[in-house]
């Protein structure tokens, strides 16, 4: 099961004007062997709020180190947190990597790898081609790396040296969006148009056994169109989608408990799909089961408090949870609950499933 | 390449989530709905299954029984990881239900699904011995063929990827389901496996349902659902008739 562990940050080292390479050193024993590719989730308390983040571990297993990638997003509270108040001694809390964004080390073979990524989104697949060149010895690898301009390509001082390192191995191109290039197919942005183009003249796609892909939505949908239509099937194409995707964090708790009466019914208010219904219900009865009699479709599965499916938030009144397997302290600190286990105290209680 | 479009958007045109951290709410309420049935449904198939074992007539009987059960319980363990990756504590899951817990076997056929678990309502039926046991897989394990055809193209990568292992295991205990049935008819139990025929096959049907049609749509626009639970039954009927003919057992 996942847990938070401590980890004790080393180094921290800029990699471009708003990214920041973290090298990270796990506390008290815990495991963080990792596989090329994997991510690891943070989190961190900003005024109350709690903000998890999933970057990608951009160190190959040969590296000896343990470092994650972190571009600084708009708006975004941790990443630029990160990057501008981050510094060595401080220590940041992680669940073991996780992530299947990988394919199975086979040192014996000659493969031939294609990868993508699109701006941060490399640093998955930097971890990735370091690994399988340095593993798997007659592996070739190209990369096909896609940013606005010169100054924004994180990692590409290392990806020459690699390039020098593995002569012959590892091929890089770059597509530029905004700064022009010698060669106008490198120009532009990665869509499905553009690969087709590279396909035809740069890559050749018929060889390829696995292609990894790492960027934003759209970028990642036109890949994997061009992969399709020049043959690759399902189980060749491995994605990772990067952390901009990630939705909103929680919102701050509101108004805490009311003094709790004797009666026995319960007005409940219960937001799901962004609709709210009010009903009453028994004191003895579960918020979800209460939400299923009134014909909510409330999701649950284990109705044994296991499985964290039913989780919903108390936004007014109060209940109690009679067991609880599957938050975290800070999960329940915030008004998280399990709806199959808790019962209303209040006569009253607003709970949202949408959160 | 900043740009970012609106998830739904991105799942509607077959984009793929690839970890926690980027599956909206409602969505990851019906992913760990489909991962917990599909966990409990293999825990309950192996726990029934374990039974059995000791009916087996032979050796090499006994051996497919206890490979069935070690492989879906070995399957279960695949998705139950991932469930863990979202909170879920995967230690206590395992123990949480008592799997082998069954309906009285004269229960008629529907969709009711057992109150404290979601595995398929197949599996709250007991087996009634070796051949009732064979037919069960026989009959199941086509079923179970055409569901994981549509799971494992479902936008949740991890779970994808995981089904994609999956797949060939389950299709193994069909045909070792297949191999019994046909030594089973040469033995003269073709009485015997016409009644279990008739015992299963309503209840392994009414395992394909469909949610609410709003529902569905909505599954269908974030690749979670693909086919309706009618092609899916018909794709059924048809493996299953193919199946009973492989084996020489008379429709």
């Amino acid at each position: 099961m996942a847990r938070f562990h401590q980890l004790a940050v080393t180094d921290v080292r800029k990699t471009i004007r708003d990214a920041v390479v973290v090298t990270l050193k796990p506390e008290n024993g815990a495991d963080f062997d990792f596989v090329q590719g994997q991510y690891l989730t943070f989190r961190r308390d900003f005024d109350g709020t709690e903000v998890r983040r999933s970057y990608s571990i951009c160190a190959g297993l040969d590296d000896g180190v343990l470092q994650v990638g972190i571009k600084k997003v708009e708006g975004g509270a941790f990443s630029t947190w990160a990057n501008e108040d981050l510094a060595p001694g401080m220590v940041l809390e992680a669940m073991e990597p996780m992530g299947s964004f990988h394919t199975p080390l086979e040192p014996e073979k000659a493969k031939s790898y294609l990868g993508f990524a699109g701006g941060s989104g490399v640093t998955p697949v930097l971890s990735i081609l370091k690994t399988v060149l340095a593993r798997e010895p007659n592996s070739h690898f190209t990369l096909v790396y896609a940013n606005r301009g010169v100054n924004t390509i994180m990692f590409r001082e290392e990806l020459e040296d690699l390039k020098n390192l593995y002569m012959g191995r590892l091929t890089v191109i770059h597509i530029l969006e905004s700064d022009a290039q010698d060669i106008d197919l490198f120009t532009g942005r990665v869509d499905a148009e553009k690969c087709a183009a590279l396909f035809t003249h740069w890559i050749d796609i018929d060889s390829v056994d696995t292609a990894f892909i790492c960027g934003p939505e759209p970028m990642m949908l036109g890949i994997a169109a061009a992969l399709k239509d020049h043959g690759l099937s399902e189980d060749q194409i491995k994605f990772e989608l990067f952390a901009s995707a990630q939705p909103g964090r929680l919102k701050r708790k509101e108004g805490a408990a009311t003094g709790a009466k004797a009666a026995k019914a319960t007005e409940a208010t219960i937001t799901m799909d962004g609709a709210a219904r009010t009903f009453a219900m028994d004191k003895d009865q579960t918020i979800l089961d209460a939400a299923l009699e009134n014909a909510l479709d409330a999701p649950y599965a284990c109705k044994a408090g296991v499985c964290s499916t039913c989780k919903c938030k108390v936004l007014e009144g109060e209940v109690e949870m009679v067991a609880n397997h599957a938050l975290e302290d800070y999960e329940v600190a915030r008004g998280y609950v399990l709806s199959c286990q808790s019962f209303p105290v209040t006569d009253r209680v607003v709970v949202d499933y949408d959160q | 390449m900043s740009d970012t479009m609106d998830i739904a958007d991105y799942l509607a045109r077959g984009g793929r989530l690839t970890n926690p951290a980027n599956v909206p709410t409602r969505y990851r309420a019906e992913l760990m709905r489909m991962m917990a049935s599909f966990v409990d449904s293999e825990l309950a198939g192996a726990a029934g299954f374990a039974d059995v074992i000791n009916a087996g007539p032979g050796i090499k009987e006994r051996i497919a029984a206890a490979k069935i059960v070690l492989e879906k319980t070995d399957n279960a363990d695949k998705v139950l990881r991932l469930m863990g990756e979202f909170g879920a504590n995967t230690a206590r899951y395992a123990n949480h239900h008592p799997w082998t817990d069954r309906l009285p076997r004269d229960t008629a056929p529907g969709r009711t699904r057992s109150a404290h678990d979601m595995r398929l309502s197949v599996l709250n039926y007991p087996l009634d011995g070796w051949v009732d046991a064979v037919v069960m897989n026989f009959c199941t394990g086509h079923a179970v063929a055409v569901q994981l055809a549509d799971m494992v193209q479902v936008s949740y990568q991890p779970l994808a990827e995981a089904l994609r292992d999956v797949a060939p295991v389950e299709a193994h205990h069909t045909e070792l389901a297949e191999e019994g049935l046909a030594r089973l008819m040469t033995q003269g139990e073709s009485d015997a496996i016409a009644a279990s025929l008739a015992y299963w096959q309503p209840r392994v049907a009414a395992i394909f349902g469909d949610p609410p049609a709003e529902r569905l749509a909505q599954m269908k626009a974030w690749g979670l659902r693909h086919r309706t639970a009618e092609e899916m039954r018909t794709d059924w009927e048809a493996r299953l008739a193919a199946g009973m003919e492989r084996c020489g057992v008379p429709r």
